[in-house]
């Protein structure tokens, strides 16, 4: 009884922080709306944030001062804010109203630039990309506070509870290194270095996806960096050799998956440590590449190959894919049998075993998705150039490993996410563009990254032992 | 107690990485150049001056090696090895090919081109091991260290095999003759003057190379230096990152590059025929072409794309075809007594008369710019 | 994976020659064992000059940083662990002996213990952490796999050191009583090894932990004592072979050693050491690291090229596991 009255009274204590945050959070949004861009530059009017955001960068220092930059920040919180009021059990009306109304207003506000935008074409759009895009969901958020549903009381929506998983974790870690470099030096902070960014490892991300089942599972597969470089070589000889672009975009997929079905025949059925057939798979498929391409690049490619450079909505592909395919698979590994059999296996193989999962099938199964994830993954690499290389990245198989290891999948199977494992996969390319805009000399550059690595795991131990006490 | 070992463990993991920071502090030069001397070359408009000077220059005295106690084989059939810094890539791809067609040419010679798969310095000693132990005449290599080679070279000389480099040189006396596809500071010359001539003399720039060790591309950095300094002291030198052989990252490199500096940069230097088309696609895909000038080494299938879209104006570059074909001939006349120590020139097939310089390194010429209007007719 | 299990822990029953002999060959040691005496057979076929004593005695001197750092290997994954660091810590004890002795100052001599004790270091670090700390050894070493690199890296910006004297170089290049110099530390280091893993109880403590690391934990075992030593081990021979390397190659650079680990696991776990832990042996990590220098050799003096020969390589390692899982299993029901 002691205890729970003690949480309770901790909780009320949050509660009120997160009012203050709320109210801080809609401040700046209106703030940053409204006021600062024309106090900055008062000649121009709402319509012209698109000129002042635009660029590559000219005025991100600018940018910084006039508070546009916080926009993605601000849109951000709020977004999380809105959606943990949603569906927290102690649903608080008036923090709800506020960023309600808050919303409301973002939401006036897209209305307005939406048809400007439609009516002089203007390039608002390209500018604002994924400040935009965020801004736009955490306004649907915010309304969507009065009116939706609570969801019964489930579990605790302290901060606490809500930081105590390595997402989380990485993600606030993620925000924080962002800040602070864009405080060091603003123009890490342009739309255009963001986006950059991320879309820089967002082939990384998505064939950690992959990784991700494959350890989940207690294996390993170690040949997907070669494995990428050969399916990005078919993909490429495909689109020149025949011209069909769906094929060369889809048969990587297929081939992926075959590798992965012969690592995982030989990890299942043939209880081969996976360490061992992936570590063969390696030089294998390194070899053939070898003998097959004798080190000619594909060059003419057609001009609709290039699937990574495209910008619906003005978002890079490699992020949509990301993006989606990471909401997808997390769903699945969650609710999909499989997904929740995959868990099942690496926690405990006897113990599925005995309540009747066929281990051998998930274990292959797990192998054949990854080589789609990794066939996906090549086709981002392969198109996101204008001639793909026949050596495939040095190294790309520990980037890989240390993007899902660092997301927080347990190596020895039964625990971790997808989440996790993409956001790790961005924050290495974050750490590593960091290092370079706040001078660090490059030489030391990798020596950060193990040390950080080595933070992250730490931390992540630390908090799962206070957890268990 | 858990606690207290982690709080110990971070400790001295915090006390290593700060205690050996300062060591490196002093040196801010994070530009990926070589300690080794500099020579630049004479800025334009000089150069005529220089030229006359260079024909009074006396010609070193001869430091390769010789092959001991080889057997004569003038003009009998030989079998040669080339190890190049790894396989499977197009540079070295295009010097193999080179040497098939010398082979061919002469008829009494066979290459067989193996090496290690990647640029590692381990495997390539081991791969030249194995060819020693098989038997061969004559070792061709392009070294992944000038100095990590070395040993094994000189072995294989003093059990009568010859030893010629081309591409990356190794210690002078492991080998008898080093085929220069260009002197460094002849690369470090035709690169500022490239960027020069797009962006001005008080253009700044940076670079994305392949690693900070890789001797040759230290070296041509360190040439660029000595040459920018002398030649255009207003350029600013940004920054060199480095990228491995790796396309997408030489792409985010250069990428990083263009937002970091914004408006403050004005052209990029690939230093690797992997970088430069990589740094090409970064500043074509932020619709940057003609603002940034992107300047580099590599071979002219890479950068087709990009010269004929007016994206990339000038690629410096030797042939690595004809490369590979002098290494053959250099080595056929050195099997054949034709070649020894002293000589000034060295006749090598389609080529012609090649320069001696430096003692023992055989010239194989400037090196080539290639522009819009010859690039397509190359096809390597 | 249980199947292959304890066939080291339980002493064969002593029913005559004929059994034992045929109990030894059909090992996992001596399965493999097999396939290298094949494999020699087939590849000394169409070339005399394989079986040459030179050839042999220059691919031993080629095979002994692998050797070396495989030993400490054959512990760590026995006790279920693994180490991925030790390229790096090779790349950085080279830094060190080169740092140290040009740029500090220091005699070579001194250079060399210093840098062999940093790499000692390095080990007992990754030990300290898994042991203390908790965290799984793959996570441990992947990340000092980077961070060790980039200490490399940093301290020598990029820089190589050369120029080392002749004494030094006698180490790499040189032999001794007939057969190349570091042979002698490979013989030592598997001799003393193998008297180790197969004779004392440290040895059985290893298996016990791989086996069952809570059940060794439970019946009175030092596991994290033991721990600490063979990660402080692995880091020590990784530096021992960072030495010989440089020493053989006269020059030191910070990406040396990259991509060892694997060339240490493949030689591992070919040699019959379960990556789960608890079986494994230093003869079979010696037949193992023995059959693939000589797999490279053979191929290469056969006219192989590389890129094919890392096919094979990949593929007999798939095999050969392959075929002793098959044996050991029938052996299982027989």
């Amino acid at each position: 009884m002691t205890t729970a009255t003690l949480v309770k009274q901790k909780t009320s204590v949050t509660l009120r922080l997160s009012h203050f945050i709320g109210v801080a959070l809609a401040a700046l949004i209106l703030i940053s709306y409204y006021v600062l861009p024309f106090v900055v530059q008062p000649e121009r009017g709402p319509s012209d944030i698109a000129t002042l955001t635009g660029g590559r960068g000219n005025n991100e220092f600018g940018l910084a001062v006039n508070g546009l930059v916080m926009l993605p920040f601000a849109g951000l919180g709020a977004l999380l804010l809105g959606v943990w009021n949603l569906l927290s059990p102690r649903h608080e009306r008036v923090i709800a109203l506020l960023l309600a109304v808050c919303g409301f207003v973002g939401l006036t506000y897209y209305v307005i630039f939406f048809r400007q935008y439609l009516e002089t074409s203007a390039d608002y759009l390209s500018s604002m990309s994924v400040g935009f895009w965020l801004m736009l969901g955490a306004c649907v958020a915010l309304v969507a506070q009065v009116a939706v549903p609570r969801r019964p009381a489930e579990r605790d929506y302290t901060p606490r509870a809500v930081l105590s998983n390595q997402e989380m974790v990485l993600a606030a870690g993620l925000i924080l290194l962002v800040i602070v470099v864009g405080i060091a030096n603003p123009r890490f902070l342009a739309e255009r270095n963001l986006s950059d960014v991320i879309q820089g490892h967002a082939y990384i991300a998505v064939a950690a996806l992959g990784m991700t089942m494959v350890i989940v599972t207690g294996n390993i597969d170690i040949s997907v960096g070669s494995l990428v470089g050969l399916l990005a070589i078919i993909s490429g000889r495909l689109a020149t050799d025949t011209g069909q672009i769906w094929l060369a975009w889809l048969a990587p997929l297929f081939v992926g998956a075959l590798f992965g079905g012969v690592n995982g025949f030989f990890v299942a059925y043939m209880r081969i440590p996976s360490i061992v057939v992936t570590l063969g798979m390696l030089s294998i498929i390194k070899g053939i590449l070898l003998i097959w391409t004798a080190g000619s690049r594909v060059v003419d490619l057609p001009q609709g190959f290039f699937l990574a450079q495209m910008r619906p909505l003005n978002v890079p592909m490699p992020i949509w894919f990301m993006v989606v395919l990471t909401i997808v698979v997390a769903l699945w590994m969650r609710y999909s049998g499989l997904g929740r059999a995959m868990y099942a296996v690496g926690g405990n193989k006897e113990a599925a075993r005995l309540s009747g999962l066929n281990e051998q099938r998930i274990v292959f199964q797990a192998f054949v998705l990854n080589g789609v994830f990794v066939g996906i993954a090549s086709v981002l690499y392969a198109t996101q150039l204008t001639i793909i290389q026949a050596t495939p990245p040095p190294n790309l198989e520990l980037t890989i490993i240390t993007s899902a290891v660092v997301g927080g999948v347990s190596i020895l199977g039964g625990t971790g996410t997808v989440v996790g494992a993409a956001i790790a996969a961005i924050l290495l390319n974050v750490i590593r563009t960091a290092m370079v805009f706040i001078n660090v000399s490059p030489f030391w550059l990798q020596a950060v990254q193990g040390l950080l690595i080595l933070v992250t795991v730490l931390a992540d131990l630390l908090r799962r032992r206070r957890q268990r006490r | 107690m858990n606690k207290k070992s982690l709080v110990v463990g971070l400790g001295m993991t915090l006390v290593l990485a700060v205690a050996i920071t300062p060591m490196s502090a002093q040196e801010r030069r994070w530009d990926g150049a070589d300690d080794l001397p500099v020579n630049p070359l004479a800025c334009p408009g000089e150069e005529m001056a220089m030229d006359m000077e260079g024909e009074e220059m006396e010609m070193p005295e001869y430091d390769g090696g010789l092959a001991q106690n080889a057997p004569d084989k003038a003009g009998q059939p030989i079998t040669l090895v080339d190890v190049p810094k790894l396989i499977g890539i197009g540079y070295f791809d295009a010097t193999a090919l080179g040497m098939q067609q010398a082979a061919e040419e002469l008829g009494n010679v066979t290459v067989i081109t193996d090496g290690p798969t990647e640029a590692n310095i381990d495997d390539q000693i081991t791969v030249i091991e194995n060819y020693l132990a098989q038997g061969v005449d004559g070792v061709l290599f392009a070294a992944n260290d000038p100095v990590a080679i070395s040993p094994v070279l000189r072995r294989a000389l003093s059990s009568g095999v010859h030893v010629v480099g081309y591409d990356a040189n190794s210690e002078p006396d492991a080998r008898t003759w080093f085929v220069n596809q260009a002197e460094f500071n002849g690369i470090g010359k035709a690169m500022i003057d490239a960027l020069a001539a797009e962006k001005g003399e008080d253009a700044s720039f940076g670079i994305v190379t392949s690693t900070f060790t890789t001797p040759n591309q230290a070296r041509w950095i360190a040439e660029m230096w000595a040459y920018a300094n002398k030649c255009y002291p207003n350029m600013t030198w940004l920054e060199t990152l480095e990228a491995q052989e790796d396309s997408v990252l030489s792409f985010n490199q250069a990428t990083t590059l263009l937002n970091k500096y914004g408006d403050d940069i004005d052209g990029i230097f690939g230093m690797t025929s992997v970088a430069t088309p990589s740094s090409a696609d970064a500043v074509t895909q932020a619709g940057l072409c003609g603002e940034v000038a992107v300047v580099g080494l590599a071979t002219p299938n890479a950068m087709k794309p990009y010269v004929n879209s007016g994206c990339v104006k000038s690629v410096v570059l030797w042939n690595p075809i004809d490369l590979g074909y002098a290494a053959v001939y250099v080595m056929r006349a050195v099997v054949d007594g034709t070649l020894v120590p002293g000589a000034m020139s060295v006749e090598a097939g389609r080529l012609g008369e090649l320069m001696i310089v430096n003692g023992s390194e055989v010239l194989l010429g400037a090196p080539f710019i290639f522009n819009a209007e010859n690039i397509n007719d190359f096809d390597f | 994976m249980a199947l292959q299990e304890k066939s080291k822990l339980q002493p064969a029953p002593d029913d005559g020659l004929v059994v034992r002999i045929r109990g030894a060959l059909l090992s996992q040691e001596g399965v493999l064992f097999l396939i290298l005496v094949v494999s020699v057979i087939v590849l000394s076929l169409n070339t005399d000059r394989f079986l040459q004593p030179s050839n042999l005695l220059t691919q031993a001197r080629l095979l002994v940083e692998v050797g070396l750092v495989a030993l400490p290997m054959t512990f760590i994954i026995i006790t279920g662990g693994i180490d991925l660091s030790v390229g790096s810590i090779l790349g950085l004890t080279a830094i060190m002996i080169g740092i140290g002795w040009q740029t500090l100052g220091l005699p070579l001599e001194l250079a060399i213990v210093l840098a062999l004790a940093i790499a000692t270091l390095c080990g007992f670090v990754n030990g300290l952490f898994i042991v203390r700390v908790g965290v799984p050894p793959l996570i441990m070493t992947l990340a000092t796999l980077a961070l060790y690199r980039g200490l490399a890296q940093g301290i020598s910006e990029g820089r190589s050191v050369r120029g080392y004297p002749e004494w030094f170089t006698a180490l790499g290049q040189g032999d001794f009583l007939g057969l190349p110099t570091q042979i002698w530390f490979l013989i030592v280091g598997v001799i003393v090894s193998w008297v180790i893993l197969a004779r004392t109880t440290f040895g059985r403590t290893l298996y016990a932990i791989g086996n069952n690391e809570t059940g060794a934990r439970f019946s009175g075992l030092n596991v994290d004592r033991a721990k600490l030593l063979i990660y402080s081990y692995s880091g020590f021979m990784a530096g021992l072979a960072g030495w010989i390397f440089v020493s053989r190659v006269t020059t030191t650079r910070s990406d040396m050693g990259s991509g060892l680990e694997l060339d240490v696991i493949a030689a591992v776990v070919l040699g019959g050491t379960s990556i789960f832990g608890g079986t494994g042996s230093i003869t079979g990590t010696v037949i193992g690291m023995v059959l693939i220098q000589l797999l490279k050799n053979g191929l290469a003096l056969n006219g192989v090229t590389q890129d094919a020969t890392i096919i094979v390589i990949g593929l007999v390692l798939i095999f050969a596991i392959l075929v002793n899982n098959f044996i050991q299993g029938q052996r299982q029901k027989s």
